[in-house]
C-alpha cells in the first residue's frame, strides 16, 4: 500500500515536472505550428500595407515583397478623388452609428420586456421572436419582400429591418434574467414605471452584453455589402464601403472608371498612380478602422461568444 | 373582459351594471380595425393610391406617401410635356401621407382602449379623428383621380379605380361608427381618476413595435414564396391569368438545362459542406493544442491574432488575395526567390477550387470557431486534471481521456448545426472568388440562387429553388435536434 503510493507520486513527478523528449518536441512543434499560423494570419495585412505606402511603379513591377521602399503615403491622399468613395464613407458610417444604436436599444428592451411574466402573452410572443432565426424564406423573397417595401435604391433600408435582431434578444434576456430581482422589486415599490426601471436598473446593469451586442452589430455594418449589392443596383450614391470596393475590385479594371474626371483631366495622377495600388489603398482604407478597434472589441466579443455556447 | 368578481361599487348601480361595462366586442372591433387598417399601408396589393396602371404594382400606400420618385418614375416625361399635371400626383401623395396619418391616430386609439376606462373614454376620440382624417384623404384620391381621367394624357396615363378604394372606406366607416357608438354609450365611465392601463398591456405596448418589425421583416418574406406558383417576370404582376400552379417544380425535374445546373450545384454545395464537416475537428484540435502551450501571454497573443481575419468581409480577403496570388503579387516573388516564378495567377485558374475556398475558410474562421472550444476547456474541472497527474496519466493520456470528452457534447451540437447548415453555404465568398474559369466548380446553392434570381431575373425559378432549400434546411435541422435529443438527451434548439 505504501509502496504503490510512493510509485504513483514518483511517476506523477516525473510526468508533471520533468518533460520528456517527445514532450520537448511536441512542444517546439506546437510553438512553431502556432506562429506559422499567426504569421499567415497577420502577414496579408502587413503586406498590403507596405504595397500602398511604397513607390508605385514598384509595386506595379511587383518588386515589394517584405518591407516598404520609398515610403510615401500619396496613395492615402489621392483617394479624393476616386469617384463616390466619400459617400461611400458616410453612408457605411452613418449606418454603423445609428443601425447599431438602434439595434442595441431594440434587443436591451425587448430582451427585457420577454422577462416580464406580467406581459400578456409572454412566452407566445417569445417564442415568436426565437423561431425566426430557425428558418428563412430565401434571398428572393427576401429581395420581393424589400422591393414591396419600397426599401430598394432607399437608405433606410440599410437600418430599419436590421433593428430587430432575435440572437441579440436572446443574449440580452438570458443576461437580465440573472440580474437579482429584488432591485427591480424596490424600485417599483418606490412607484418607478417599467420604462424608468428599464433606464434606470436594467440598462446601466446589462452594460456588458450590451457592449458585446453593439460590437457585433457595428461589425456587421461595417461590413455589410449583400443588402447593399441587392437593393441598391441603380443608386451608386448609396453603395456601401464594401459595395464600392467590391465595384471596384470586381467589375472597374482601369483607372479612369475609378477616378474621377477621365484619363485626360487627370494626367498627373495617371502617371503615379495605378488603379491596382488604388484598389489596395481602398481596401486599406477600410480595413484599418477595424483593426484600430479590435483590440477595445475583443475583450467583449470573447465574452460574447462565451454567453453564446452556454445558451447552444 | 373576464370579470371574475364584481365589484361592490358596480353591485350598488345593478342597474346600470350592463350599460357601464364596456364592450368588449365594440372595443375588439376597434382593435382589430385598426390594426387591419396600419398593416394595409405596407402592402402593395393594398393600396388604394393605385390610381393609374403605370404606378408600379409593388409599391404601398408607406410609399406612395413617402417616396415621390417612385410613385412617379413613369410618369416624369408626360410632367415634361404637360399632358400630366404635377399637382395631380403632388395631391395623391399627400392624401396618402393624410391617411397613414389617420391610421396611425386610429391605431393610438386601439391601444388606448386596452386601458382603464378613463383612458378608453379619453382614447375614443382618436379613432374618430383618425377616421374622419381617412376619409379626408381617401376623397383626396379620388380627386386626383378624377384629375388624372380628366387631364390631357389620359390615354396614355391609363386610370383606373383602385377597388382597394373600398375596402379603406369600408374599414374608415366601420371604425368611425364603432367609435361613435362607444363615444355616445360610454362617456358615463369616467369613475376612475388617472388614466392607467393594466400592466400586462402596457408592457405588451411596448413591445409592439419590435413585434410589427418582425413581422414586417421576418415573416413577410415567407409571403413572396408566392412567387413560385406565378409565371412572374420582374416588374410584372401576379394575376389569375400568369398562375401556373406547380409549373416551376415540375421543370425543375423536367428542363433538361436546368437538372444539368442544379446538379452541378448541389455537387458543389455537398462537396464544399461536406468538406467543411470532414474538417470540423479541426477547430477543437487547434484549442487543445494552445492549451498545451505554457505561456498565457503566448495564448493569448495567438488567440487575438488569428481571430483577426473573421472581422474581415470577404470583399477584404478578396482584396487580400488579389495582393498574395494575383501575377504580380507575394506569392509568384517569394517563388522567384526559389527560382520557381511561373507567374501565374492563381486566382484565376479553376484547378483545386474547392480546397481552396475550404482553405479561404479555414483561414477567415479558425481562430474564431476555437474560441468556443477554449472557453469549454475552461469549464472542465481542473481536479480531473489532478487525479489524473496522481494516477500517472501522461500528457496525452490526460488530453486524450479528460479533454477531448469534455469537449464531445460541444462539437456533437457544433457539428449537428453544421449538418442542419449543409445547403448554405453563404454567399459572398463565392460571390467574391467566382469568375470565368473556376465558374463551373465554385457555384453553389446560394451563388446560384443570386446568380439566376437576382442576376438574371428568373423570379419564380429561383424561388422555387430557395424555397425548396428553405425547407429541407428546416427539415435537416429538426432532424438533427431529434439526433441531439436522442444522443445526449437535449435538443440544440
Amino acid at each position: 500500500m505504501n509502496n504503490s503510493t510512493e510509485l504513483r507520486f514518483k511517476t506523477a513527478r516525473r510526468s508533471g515536472f520533468r518533460k520528456s523528449p517527445g514532450e520537448v518536441i511536441f512542444d517546439v512543434t506546437n510553438v512553431t505550428m502556432f506562429t506559422i499560423f499567426m504569421l499567415l494570419c497577420i502577414f496579408p495585412f502587413y503586406y498590403l500595407f507596405i504595397n500602398t505606402i511604397s513607390d508605385n511603379d514598384l509595386v506595379l513591377k511587383g518588386a515589394i515583397t517584405y518591407y516598404p521602399i520609398g515610403i510615401n503615403f500619396s496613395n492615402y491622399i489621392a483617394l479624393k478623388e476616386v469617384n463616390d468613395l466619400g459617400n461611400a464613407f458616410i453612408v457605411t458610417i452613418t449606418r454603423t452609428i445609428f443601425g447599431t444604436a438602434l439595434m442595441v436599444f431594440a434587443s436591451a428592451l425587448a430582451g427585457y420586456l420577454v422577462t416580464k411574466k406580467k406581459l400578456w402573452k409572454r412566452s407566445f410572443w417569445y417564442r415568436y421572436l426565437v423561431i425566426t432565426m430557425y428558418f428563412n424564406a430565401g434571398l428572393i423573397p427576401w429581395y420581393m419582400n424589400m422591393v414591396m417595401l419600397g426599401m430598394t435604391e432607399n437608405y433606410m433600408a440599410y437600418i430599419i429591418p436590421g433593428i430587430v435582431a432575435p440572437f441579440n434578444i436572446i443574449l440580452v434576456k438570458t443576461y437580465v434574467e440573472s440580474i437579482p430581482g429584488e432591485l427591480e422589486e424596490s424600485a417599483f415599490m418606490d412607484g418607478a414605471s417599467t420604462f424608468t426601471i428599464f433606464r434606470k436598473i436594467i440598462w446601466p446593469l446589462s452594460k456588458p452584453i450590451l457592449a458585446t451586442i453593439a460590437v457585433f452589430g457595428a461589425v456587421g455594418n461595417w461590413n455589410s455589402f449583400q443588402d447593399s449589392l441587392i437593393l441598391m443596383k441603380s443608386s451608386p450614391q448609396l453603395f456601401t464601403l464594401q459595395h464600392r470596393l467590391y465595384f471596384y475590385l470586381v467589375k472597374a479594371s482601369d483607372l479612369e472608371t475609378v477616378m474621377s474626371g477621365g484619363a485626360g483631366t487627370n494626367v498627373v495622377l495617371e502617371n503615379t498612380l495605378n488603379s491596382k495600388v488604388v484598389k489596395y489603398t481602398i481596401a486599406m482604407a477600410t480595413i484599418i478602422p477595424i483593426l484600430l478597434v479590435y483590440p477595445i472589441m475583443q475583450k467583449h466579443f470573447v465574452k460574447g461568444i462565451m454567453l453564446g455556447a452556454i445558451k447552444g | 373582459m373576464k370579470n371574475t368578481a364584481i365589484s361592490p361599487r358596480e353591485l350598488n348601480s345593478a342597474g346600470e351594471l350592463n350599460t357601464a361595462k364596456p364592450s368588449t366586442l365594440l372595443h375588439g372591433i376597434l382593435r382589430l380595425g385598426s390594426l387591419i387598417l396600419c398593416l394595409c399601408m405596407f402592402f402593395p396589393g393594398l393600396n388604394p393610391a393605385r390610381i393609374s396602371n403605370l404606378i408600379n404594382k409593388n409599391i404601398s400606400l408607406f410609399t406612395t406617401g413617402f417616396s415621390f420618385s417612385n410613385l412617379t418614375t413613369r410618369f416624369n416625361a408626360m410632367f415634361r410635356q404637360g399632358s400630366v399635371n404635377k399637382s395631380t400626383f403632388v395631391l395623391l401623395s399627400a392624401a396618402s401621407v393624410v391617411i397613414i396619418v389617420g391610421a396611425v391616430l386610429c391605431g393610438i386609439g386601439g391601444c388606448m382602449s386596452l386601458g382603464n376606462n378613463r383612458m378608453k373614454s379619453r382614447g375614443i376620440w382618436f379613432p374618430v379623428a383618425g377616421s374622419i382624417v381617412i376619409s379626408g384623404g381617401l376623397f383626396c384620391i379620388y380627386r386626383s383621380y378624377l384629375e388624372l381621367q380628366a387631364s390631357k394624357g389620359a390615354k396614355r396615363a391609363q386610370p383606373v379605380f383602385p377597388s382597394v378604394f373600398y375596402l379603406y372606406a369600408g374599414l374608415a366607416a366601420v371604425l368611425l361608427l364603432v367609435s361613435l357608438i362607444i363615444l355616445l354609450t360610454e362617456r358615463r365611465l369616467e369613475k376612475e381618476e388617472k388614466m392607467e392601463m393594466p400592466e400586462k398591456y402596457s408592457l405588451f405596448l411596448m413591445l409592439l413595435p419590435i413585434i410589427i418589425l418582425a413581422f414586417v421583416f421576418l415573416y413577410l418574406p415567407l409571403y413572396g414564396w408566392r412567387y413560385s406558383f406565378f409565371d412572374y417576370e420582374a416588374g410584372g404582376t401576379l394575376s389569375r391569368e400568369n398562375f401556373v400552379g406547380f409549373k416551376w417544380f415540375t421543370i425543375l425535374f423536367r428542363n433538361q438545362a436546368t437538372v444539368k445546373d442544379i446538379i452541378r450545384v448541389m455537387r458543389n454545395t455537398l462537396v464544399m459542406s461536406g468538406l467543411g464537416i470532414l474538417t470540423s475537428w479541426v477547430p477543437m484540435a487547434f484549442a487543445i493544442l494552445l492549451n498545451e502551450i505554457k505561456s498565457n501571454r503566448f495564448k493569448r497573443l495567438v488567440q487575438t491574432i488569428t481571430t483577426i481575419p473573421n472581422f474581415i468581409s470577404w470583399v477584404l480577403v478578396y482584396a487580400i488575395a488579389l495582393a498574395i496570388f494575383s501575377t504580380e503579387g507575394f506569392l509568384n516573388s517569394f517563388l522567384e526567390f526559389f527560382n520557381a516564378n511561373q507567374n501565374i495567377n492563381w486566382l484565376m485558374s479553376a484547378e483545386n477550387t474547392w480546397l481552396k475556398m475550404l482553405l479561404w475558410g479555414t483561414w477567415k474562421s479558425l481562430g474564431w470557431s476555437a474560441i468556443v472550444y477554449i472557453a469549454a476547456i475552461a469549464g472542465i474541472d481542473q481536479e480531473l486534471y489532478e487525479a489524473a497527474k496522481i494516477d500517472g496519466a501522461s500528457r496525452f493520456q490526460r488530453v486524450l481521456h479528460i479533454t477531448v470528452p469534455g469537449l464531445m457534447p460541444t462539437y456533437l451540437v457544433l457539428l449537428l448545426l453544421t449538418i442542419a447548415g449543409a445547403l448554405s453555404n453563404g454567399l459572398e465568398q463565392y460571390l467574391m472568388f467566382a469568375n470565368a474559369n473556376n465558374k463551373d466548380v465554385i457555384e453553389v446553392l446560394d451563388l446560384y440562387v443570386y446568380n439566376i434570381g437576382i442576376t438574371g431575373g428568373r423570379i419564380p425559378l429561383s424561388t422555387v429553388i430557395g424555397m425548396t432549400k428553405s425547407l429541407i434546411s428546416i427539415a435537416l435541422l429538426l432532424f438533427a435536434n431529434r439526433i441531439s435529443k436522442w444522443v445526449r438527451g437535449e435538443g440544440i434548439i
